[in-house]
């Protein structure tokens, strides 16, 4: 899958994981800020908790704790390089 | 009238028994080491605290229930007390329950969908066991209570106990709590991040978590005069005491703390002393990164100048965090320092964090030469907070007894009728039943708030919400109780069967919190903003007429001005199929579906109902509870007070009949919720809105609502404002 397919893939993910009903997957901009409550999503660490248990288990890729989390978990672009990363490795 | 503790239990990692514990305690020693009791493969962290020899005295016993017994009948016989002498009563607090037995059981269903034995099993753990099992032990108890906050679910069984023993209806009461370690919690503050690769190190720089722990841990409470006709002596006073709500997030605290500091200066204003008299604080301390910081800034607000003279430590580095038990044992740890005059220490601290600044008790613990109170902490996921004051003998304020009146202000009820308020309830039970009827919660939510509310929380959430509406108030100054009989049953075995499925790592953190019993209370709080007291309780069949007597309880002791409580039974594919593998031999029960049902109703202090000028629906005139025999407590049954009283009743019962027959009662006709609305645990709590509706809309005077399942009963006597 391209990285393309792979943001558009993640979003779908995002919405269903974390039970934003009613949020339109692609409404997610790839460079927007996910989490804090700036962003919009109103996304905490309870959900970034989920979504890297879902992401590990989805594609095999561990999601490292603390500071390096926060840089991968910056974007869906950012999460999904670091997938696409951690896959090609 | 004072609050002694005049006997103590305990049963920690650290040792059972009082003394196994204190020792190893004051010297710093540390029970944090690999889990043995159950296979850890795969968990991040596999250290906790666990508890030696725990031996069950029969088949069916739970580990929780058994450390709960071991402490219970210590701290009974420390205060010696004869229990079948008086009247006492008893509450356990708890969140895992049988757990880890019923994670045996699960694996097996796991394997074996349809298996019967374990099917049948699964009904020896429901949260109310641990209960049970102490009545059959230690008993018989006046009353029992059930209940549930997650981590400061023993806390709360304290103030619990001074309600009751404020509004005289008990002499004394053993109080506590008890959790077993299982793969559940371990799992899942695993997936939350929360455990330290290390053991715990509470307050120091370099902490990352908490660490589990288990036991259990019990006070007798009792009062001054009753206490000294028998000769006892006080091991300290239970002095000040306040609980409520953060309303903020479902497992982490708020970061200013503001709840915690303001529960602190509630609780010894309670006492009737200032920060002055406080010379140590045991602290919640978990460990992890937001509590500790949190916790210090929360005292700092409360305490003043005075936090950089008062010691403040955590047990938490030796024998770990014991979730439901800890509020309890930290609690009787907290009455111990102030009768020893010794202070404990926070092992595990050695580098203290500057984030929060605080009088250490690093390494060993010592004695010093007064302590007047101490303050012991607990904090729950959900928000659910209560602090306790502790004192010498003698030093806290007398308090008068003079329960306040208490008043139903509105209901709902959500079910087969739909949702449905004061007007409709009072003609419920002459509505048809619907079976194709019910509500879609999410059509009055806004389902991006309730995004993390499973579908049992959201019909709470409804009710919750809608009797407020009824009522016609929206304050924090709310508090919320609400019953279940089983808790989220088929939840934790969907979290479980991934674990088998896939591993530990694959434990869900967003759906952990929703497994803890009180996770629709925190929920109920943080979504309609409420701050007053707030858990759940259990027992059975009557888990909602135990919540809504609880809350007229806890409101005639002046604990809050308005609490809302009710039942919350949403349906449980495992219940029922428990159900049938056990009654299959009994016609009556096969097919009994059991419909999702919530029933909330307000209550409030009528000092608080006048004040804000509230349409009252009807007064609560009186509330009785039993075990096993009803007659000592339907002995004080009131006679109806006007001329047309009803019974009115979940579903027509030859038990209550019974009952009922040579009371003044017996006369009276009767009403029945069932045929209305299906069958469900909650009809008792829609009963007694049923009641209260036809009271306001004048079709009766008088109400009478009895409810009964195994070996137990209430009785709630409503009557025109």
């Amino acid at each position: 899958m391209d990285l393309a397919g792979l943001r558009s893939e993640l979003k779908s993910l995002i919405v269903a994981e974390l039970n934003l009903k009613g949020r339109d997957p692609q409404s997610i901009e790839d460079d927007g800020a996910l989490f804090g409550p700036a962003a919009g999503l109103g996304l905490d660490s309870l959900d970034a908790l989920q979504l890297a248990m879902v992401i590990e288990e989805k594609y095999g890729v561990r999601i490292p704790e603390g500071d390096e989390a926060r840089a991968i978990f910056a974007s869906v672009r950012a999460i999904a390089d670091h997938v696409a990363r951690a896959r090609s490795a | 009238m004072r609050l002694w503790v005049t006997g103590l239990g305990l049963v920690t990692p650290l040792g059972a028994g009082v003394e196994a514990t204190w020792g190893p305690l004051v010297r710093g020693d540390r029970a944090i080491r690999p889990v043995r009791l159950f296979s850890t493969e795969g968990q991040r962290v596999a250290l906790a605290a666990e508890v030696e020899g725990v031996r069950a005295p029969g088949p069916g016993w739970s580990r929780t229930s058994v450390m709960a017994a071991m402490a219970a009948e210590e701290a009974l016989r420390s205060a010696k007390l004869d229990v079948r002498s008086r009247r006492i009563g008893l509450v356990v607090g708890g969140t895992t329950g049988g757990m880890f037995e019923t994670e045996e059981l699960l694996a097996r269903l796991h394997a074996e969908p349809e298996c019967r034995d374990a099917l049948a099993a699964m009904i020896s753990h429901p949260l109310t066991a641990t209960g049970d099992r102490l009545g059959e032990r230690l008993g018989p108890f006046a009353r029992i209570r059930t209940l549930a906050s997650a981590c400061s679910s023993g806390a709360n069984a304290i103030v619990v106990a001074a309600s009751w023993l404020l509004t005289g209806e008990v002499d004394a009461v053993l109080a506590g709590g008890s959790d077993g370690l299982c793969r559940l919690t371990l799992s899942g503050f695993n997936a939350l991040g929360a455990i330290d690769p290390e053991p715990c190190r509470p307050f120091d720089i370099r902490r990352r978590g908490t660490s589990l722990g288990e036991g259990s841990g019990f006070l007798v409470l009792e009062r001054d005069d009753a206490a000294r006709a028998r000769a006892a002596a006080p091991v300290a006073e239970l002095a000040g005491w306040a609980m409520g709500s953060e309303a903020h997030h479902i497992t982490n605290p708020a970061p200013d703390g503001a709840l915690v500091a303001s529960l602190v200066e509630r609780a010894i204003a309670r006492a009737g002393l200032t920060a002055r008299d406080v010379d140590y604080v045991n602290a919640h301390g978990t460990g992890t990164p937001l509590n500790d910081p949190m916790e210090a800034a929360a005292l700092a607000r409360a305490l003043g100048p005075e936090i950089e003279r008062i010691p403040v430590s955590s047990s938490k580095g030796q024998i770990g965090h014991t979730l439901g038990a800890a509020g309890a044992i930290e609690a009787a740890i907290t009455a111990l320092v102030v009768q020893r005059r010794t202070l404990v220490p926070t092992a595990g601290l050695e580098q203290p964090d500057p984030a929060a600044p605080l009088v250490h008790v690093m390494g060993r613990g010592r004695e010093v030469s007064r302590i007047r109170a101490a303050i012991s902490c607990a904090y729950g996921f959900g928000g659910m907070d209560t602090i306790l004051v502790f004192t010498s003998p003698g030093l806290g304020a007398e308090r008068s007894e003079d329960p306040c009146p208490v008043v139903v202000t509105g209901v709902a009820v959500a079910g087969t009728c739909g949702l449905a308020g004061s007007a409709r309830c009072a003609t419920l039970p002459e509505s048809p039943f619907d079976p194709a009827g019910g509500i879609q919660p999410d059509d009055y939510l806004d389902v991006g708030r309730a995004r993390r509310l499973d579908p049992g929380a959201r019909l709470g959430v409804v009710a919750v919400e809608h009797a407020l509406v009824d009522a016609g108030v929206r304050s924090p100054a709310t508090g919320v109780v609400l019953g279940s009989a089983f808790g989220n049953v088929d939840g934790s075995a969907a979290f479980m069967h991934r674990i088998f499925d896939k591993g530990p790592r694959s434990a869900s953190p967003a759906e952990f919190p929703n497994l803890v019993p009180s996770s629709p209370v925190g929920h109920a709080s943080i979504y309609l903003g409420l701050q007053g007291p707030a858990f759940a309780t259990a027992d059975l069949g009557t888990s909602g007429e135990s919540a809504i007597v609880q809350a007229v309880q806890l409101l005639a002791a002046g604990e809050a001005e308005r609490i809302v409580a009710g039942a919350l039974e949403p349906h449980s594919d495992i219940v029922e199929r428990v159900l049938a593998s056990l009654f299959s031999h009994s016609s009556a029960l096969v097919g009994a579906h059991r419909r999702s049902v919530a029933a909330a109703v307000v209550l409030e202090t009528l000092d608080e109902a006048r004040s804000r000028g509230a349409r009252v629906l009807a007064r609560i005139r009186r509330t009785l509870e039993w075990r096993d025999d009803a007659t000592l407590a339907l002995a004080s049954l009131p006679a109806p007070a006007g001329p047309r009283a009803e019974v009115v009743l979940a579903r027509p019962n030859a038990g209550s009949e019974a009952l009922l027959d040579g009371t003044a009662w017996a006369a009276c006709p009767r009403v029945t919720c069932s045929p209305a609305l299906g069958e469900s645990d909650g009809l008792g709590a829609v009963a007694i809105a049923v009641a209260a509706s036809r009271i306001a809309a004048g079709t009766i005077s008088d109400a009478l609502v009895v409810g009964l399942a195994q070996a137990r009963g209430y009785a709630i006597v409503l009557s025109a404002p």
